[in-house]
């Protein structure tokens, strides 16, 4: 079968970890606060002061992991700009909607509005980078990072692209994590991410081959048995041949043991990973996911600190690691990642 | 040769009509949606906009929704909308069928946060809102009402994410992940982006007047529609009737200001460009533009700009709708495919309301209400913040 293959050419991060490198595979930074705000790197080195001092926080934060894979990969103007993020631009939001709520309509400034709108993250990188080509945003809870991954792979398989952008942010300011709180969304803890990857047909220095993804939205386990199957027959792969499985566990116990039960089910006794528990949960975190994987399939070891039981064996050279995750047991994802190394 | 994508059912809910049969009429009628504030309870009663003519009670009452927790406006609309679509396609989503749903919103719900955001931070009684604030909230609370969708998402490109959501529906099929995908958008007037407009200028403090010299800004909408996209062979399996095509779509990027459009038009010549490239047509198989005219001075004359570029001097009959429903933003790309297909299905010319002085190096709308020659392929612009540009293809069906 004629199929274009896909690869992670390049990808970075600026989460609670340290920003824009792979520190936390050695030392990750450990945290004891519920709700904790993003490392950010200075600024100053990827965007001019005068564009850092018109855009938002999480404008800047997306334009530099962008710029960041742009650099790498070398691919200037991608053919797709494609960015997922549940909540948007909240702390312009929350500016703009405070000001309205408490001194009413007549003295409002356009500035926090424009700076607002989801779209102005995808938008601002094709203005930065004077990309014409397509671009799109998702904003679906969870899954949006997944639902941007998920558009850019149907494009490479109709052969419309040959590269894209595709990225996950969001951020979280101290009176939306209050909120997120008081309906029990928050995380353990509760964090912001942004992650970008520079996804390529070229196999040559790549970090991994995405060897595809299926999102399901209410499935029963046997349709998500199915999905995991075809997923790995289409890859030419059997269940035995997946060394890890990545899931989004947030240290909640009500959400966690039924994910580990459905784990469980589709997986067996694949050796569980977890990242939440270092860079905490948001929208964007299944961005994260993919990221740590990515980086375990690229440096050829999984640090111990992913491992969810203590006791696993430990993996040498991984080879195929599948991410899978679920948002209010009503949407799951699963996201197959395999070794570019050798072979 | 690839396989056609036919429209098997389409709902609309808009200033000018709560179902296809009413906005036909209010089209043919010339008469628009567009008038005082009614519903939306804002301070600035000076500014006119097209609401749909409902309270969210009366919504509720007609969807039979009874519970003490009530949807946000932006799903209400467009459970109504949804409705219509399944009804005409004769569409049950259930567990048995794959089923897709894209939903576009940007404001999503909005509308309920604003009501209470103080009170979150103070009371409880509210709490429900904050769980529905987000987009994807409301594409989920549509698609709860109806029962199974193998696949739901939500896309926010501003004023093109219902068009966007239709591109997405339509590469679903093509890449053989799907058969039928419902696609649309819904977003209600909120104050919120009611103020945000207001704050940038670009607000018509009388009618919109797209295209017209004197015009002096948008007047907002709202609204939701939905087209059920289905890959022609599971039409013809299920004996459902094609009331159009989606033959063609394209969406590119302006990459030039968050809020104001290039000089030349770039984002919107590439994506009526790569749409007929996309269709494999030519300008002059084209016969109609349902513009995305807001009646701001930039959009107006960029979009002439870019039409002319690509159409050269030959120029099929444009309008803007807006001038009856208001500028939807976020649904304003399904809304307006809606009518398009409207004006194939009956072969009627939409025409631009408040249109009287020409504006230099702009296009002259179309005043007419009959084409000359038929129409079977036109194309549809939506455009949004961000140059967030996508323009859509339709056209009758083959053999229709």
């Amino acid at each position: 079968m004629n199929r274009q293959r896909v690869y992670i050419q390049a990808t970075t991060q600026i989460s609670i970890q340290s920003p824009l490198n792979e520190n936390w595979m050695q030392n990750p930074i450990q945290y004891e606060r519920p709700f904790i705000r993003s490392i950010e790197p200075n600024f100053r080195d990827f965007i001019s002061p005068i564009e850092a001092r018109r855009i938002g926080r999480l404008q800047k934060r997306a334009l530099t992991t962008s710029l960041t894979v742009i650099h790498q990969s070398k691919v200037e103007h991608p053919d797709a700009i494609i960015t997922g993020t549940g909540l948007g631009c909240i702390e312009n939001t929350e500016l703009f909607l405070k000001d309205m709520c408490s001194q009413g309509e007549y003295l409002l400034k356009p500035t926090p509005f424009i700076q607002s709108t989801h779209n102005t993250i995808s938008s601002l990188i094709a203005i930065y980078t004077q990309t014409h080509n397509y671009n799109v945003t998702y904003s679906h809870r969870n899954i949006s990072f997944e639902c941007a991954l998920y558009d850019a792979m149907l494009q490479f398989r109709l052969q419309k692209i040959n590269s894209a952008l595709v990225g996950s942010h969001d951020e979280l300011t101290p009176s939306w994590y209050e909120l997120l709180k008081k309906v029990g969304y928050s995380g353990n803890p509760s964090a912001e991410a942004s992650v970008s990857f520079m996804l390529t047909t070229e196999r040559n220095n790549s970090w991994c081959e995405l060897g595809g993804i299926k999102i399901l939205h209410q499935p029963s386990i046997e349709i998500l048995k199915l999905s995991l199957g075809k997923l790995l027959t289409d890859n030419g792969l059997n269940l035995s041949d997946i060394d890890a499985v990545i899931t989004g566990i947030n240290g909640n116990q009500a959400t966690d043991l039924p994910t580990i039960q459905i784990y469980k089910q589709l997986f067996g006794q694949i050796p569980l990973l977890h990242y939440k528990h270092l860079f905490g949960d948001s929208y964007s975190a299944s961005g994260l996911g993919l990221y740590s994987a990515a980086c375990c399939l690229k440096y050829q070891f999984v640090p111990s600190t992913l491992y969810y039981m203590e006791t696993e064996d430990q993996i040498d050279n991984p080879q195929n690691i599948m991410f899978f995750g679920q948002s209010d047991y009503k949407d799951y994802s699963l996201i197959l990642l395999k070794s570019s190394c050798g072979k | 040769m690839k396989e056609p994508i036919y429209i098997t059912g389409a709902g609309i809910v808009s200033a000018i009509g709560l179902n296809k049969a009413e906005v036909l009429d209010s089209l043919r009628q010339h008469r628009t949606g567009i008038g005082p504030l009614q519903y939306l309870q804002s301070e600035h009663t000076e500014l006119p906009v097209g609401e749909v003519k409902l309270s969210n009670e009366k919504m509720k009452s007609i969807l039979k929704i009874s519970e003490s927790i009530p949807p946000t406006r932006t799903s209400l609309m467009g459970i109504m909308a949804l409705n219509e679509a399944l009804n005409e396609a004769g569409i049950v989503p259930s567990s048995t069928q794959c089923i897709g749903f894209v939903s576009g919103t940007t404001v999503g719900g909005m509308d309920m946060t604003e009501q209470h955001y103080l009170d979150f931070f103070e009371k409880n009684d509210f709490d429900h809102f904050i769980t529905s604030h987000d987009c994807g909230a409301c594409t989920q609370t549509i698609a709860d009402y109806f029962g199974h969708f193998s696949y739901i998402t939500s896309i926010s490109t501003a004023c093109s994410s219902a068009a966007n959501a239709i591109i997405l529906g339509a590469e679903l099929i093509e890449s053989g992940e799907l058969d039928i995908v419902i696609v649309g958008g819904s977003e209600s007037l909120t104050k919120y982006h009611l103020n945000g407009f207001n704050t940038l200028m670009i607000l018509d403090h009388e009618q919109c007047r797209p295209f017209d010299a004197t015009r002096s800004g948008l007047n907002l909408g709202e609204g939701a529609a939905y087209l059920i996209l289905e890959k022609a062979s599971s039409a013809k399996h299920r004996k459902a009737k094609a009331i159009g095509r989606l033959s063609g779509y394209g969406n590119a990027c302006d990459a030039f200001h968050q809020t104001a459009s290039s000089q030349n038009g770039e984002g919107a010549f590439r994506a009526m460009n790569k749409a007929l490239q996309s269709a494999g047509l030519q300008t002059n198989d084209i016969q109609y533009i349902n513009a995305h005219g807001t009646g701001t001075t930039n959009n107006d004359m960029s979009e002439s700009i870019a039409i002319k570029r690509l159409f050269g001097d030959i120029l099929p009959p444009i309008s803007s709708t807006k001038s009856y429903t208001g500028h939807t933003t976020s649904a304003s790309g399904s809304i307006e495919a809606v009518i398009c297909l409207l004006a194939m299905i009956y072969q009627f010319l939409p025409t631009n309301l408040n249109w009287k002085y020409p504006m230099p190096e702009g296009i002259v709308p179309n005043m007419n209400d009959y084409s000359n020659t038929e129409l079977k392929h036109v194309l549809c612009n939506s455009f949004g913040f961000g140059g967030n540009d996508s323009s859509l293809l339709l056209s009758k069906p083959v053999n229709g």
